[in-house]
């Protein structure tokens, strides 16, 4: 049996796709079974980012709607043989599909892959009851706005009171140098306000945007800032004991990881 | 071995048998005894359409015909160079199949839905007889005709001519970049990679058993 993994922050734009694709990417580059699921009923997006929009015959809510059959839903990816994506509808809205229907969908892809990934739509609304109807764990992505931390917040309140207990926080799209000046919040800071435990950080990355409009995840050339620190995110996810490095802006895990990169001088 | 020197396509109509283009024709058919010969049974009274992917002769073809004929159980109902599967129906029967009555065929055969603005991403088009476009249809719109498509401008969605199985459908633009195209039950997705851009007014047709993008 599976482990059914929501991604979800509340606020639009702070990079749930993103991180869903190369998340999903890096647990398939280790090997194991998983499927990208697309909560985002009406604005679809994750297949654009794995550039897969081009397969797509069947939808989440085909599957749901029983006029295809699960596997008919699924498409394969072009690098991972064992990586698959099930869209969603993009002609449809959020309310095509119940929670109850999420619930039975992913405990039935949860019997089959070893990871089942739920992209959440923004909002607290209707998408988002459903996309974290059938999750066991979550993950709250956010950015060092207060905006988006409030949005956070708020979120983390949700999933507690719908039995989602220890959400982990991934902390998206970090300006090292904009920290230290001292103008974006820091990762304690973040942290203190949202005391729950904190999954990785992702530093802010050119190669992100580039990766997105080629439809291939950063991780894959694991090269980039970006998708070093999203291969260290999947690590801890499967349960290895990262040292997580003081996360002072100076010797904080993307400082190092920086420094080795010669991106940052010391 | 090198994998795939035969593949079987399946339609609704039947099966297509796509072979590789550099194969001799005594390898074609030894391939060919090869994959029927272990499923047998499976291939008992399948219905094969014709044969693609490379050129045969006329006696070549009557030659395979015959092999899968009376060694198989199969039987080619396709003819000879024939390039349109359509062709295999008259025009009463096609009414038949692909209209729900003859009120509908009145209705719509022959006419069309026209539309004067851009068709955006979530936007599904569906009309049982033609459907023209004076605009672009941008990625994730989606059309769905009965009949054939026509984009007058630019089309970068999905669209679907023939959905009740009309292989006679076509689907044409002023520039066909499209996400995926579908005739009949048959789909095709764009290359992956660099987007494609074409330069120039395009139509999409079926052609043995697959779809054909050529300038008209």
């Amino acid at each position: 049996m599976g482990e059914v993994i929501v991604i979800t922050s509340g606020k639009g734009g702070v990079g749930k796709t993103t991180t869903t694709a190369n998340i999903g990417t890096g647990l398939a580059l280790e090997g194991k079974s998983v499927v990208l699921l697309d909560a985002d009923i009406g604005l679809r997006n994750l297949d654009v980012v794995m550039g897969l929009e081009n397969r797509i015959v069947y939808d989440l809510v085909d599957v749901v709607e029983k006029t295809c059959r699960l596997k008919q839903g699924l498409i394969k990816d072009k690098r991972f043989p064992n990586l698959f994506l099930m869209p969603a509808a993009q002609t449809k809205d959020k309310s095509a599909v119940t929670p109850e229907q999420m619930m039975e969908l992913t405990k039935n892809l949860a019997e089959e892959f070893d990871y089942v990934l739920v992209d959440s739509p923004a909002g607290i609304e209707q998408g988002f009851k459903n996309a974290i109807a059938g999750a066991s764990r979550s993950i709250v992505v956010t950015t060092p706005e207060v905006s988006a931390v409030r949005d956070a917040d708020r979120i983390i309140g949700l999933l507690e009171a719908n039995d989602l207990k220890n959400p982990q926080l991934l902390i998206n799209r970090i300006k090292l140098e904009m920290v230290k000046r001292g103008d974006m919040m820091n990762i304690d800071d973040i942290v203190d306000i949202l005391a729950i435990d904190l999954l990785g950080v992702v530093p802010d990355d050119e190669q992100i945007v580039i990766s997105t409009n080629r439809g291939e995840p950063a991780i894959v050339d694991g090269r980039s800032l970006a998708g070093q620190a999203y291969k260290n995110i999947v690590k801890r996810i499967l349960g290895d004991n990262l040292p997580f490095m003081s996360l002072d802006t100076d010797e904080g895990l993307i400082a190092k990881i920086a420094r080795v990169f010669g991106f940052v001088k010391k | 071995m090198v994998k795939n020197e035969i593949v079987f396509k399946g339609t609704k109509e039947g099966l297509h048998v796509v072979l590789r283009g550099d194969l001799s024709f005594a390898e074609i058919k030894d391939m060919l005894e090869k994959k029927i010969k272990p499923s047998k049974r499976f291939f008992e009274g399948a219905k094969i359409i014709g044969f693609s992917g490379r050129n045969i002769l006329e006696e070549e073809y009557f030659e395979l015909k015959s092999i899968v004929e009376d060694q198989y159980g199969m039987e080619v109902i396709g003819i000879y160079n024939d390039l349109n599967i359509n062709s295999l129906y008259d025009v009463e029967e096609k009414a038949k199949r692909y209209y729900e009555n003859e009120e509908e065929r009145q209705d719509v055969e022959g006419k069309g839905l026209f539309i004067r603005s851009t068709i955006r991403s979530g936007q599904f088009i569906k009309h049982s007889g033609n459907i023209v476009i004076m605009g672009d249809v941008n990625p994730g719109a989606y059309l769905e005709a009965k009949d054939s498509i026509m984009v007058m401008g630019i089309m970068r969605g999905t669209a679907h001519a023939g959905s009740a199985g009309n292989y006679d459908s076509y689907i044409a633009a002023f520039r066909l970049e499209p996400m995926q195209l579908r005739i009949g039950d048959i789909i095709a997705r764009s290359p992956d990679g660099m987007p494609y851009k074409s330069g120039i007014p395009e139509i999409a047709l079926v052609k043995r058993g697959m779809i054909i993008v050529e300038p008209y």
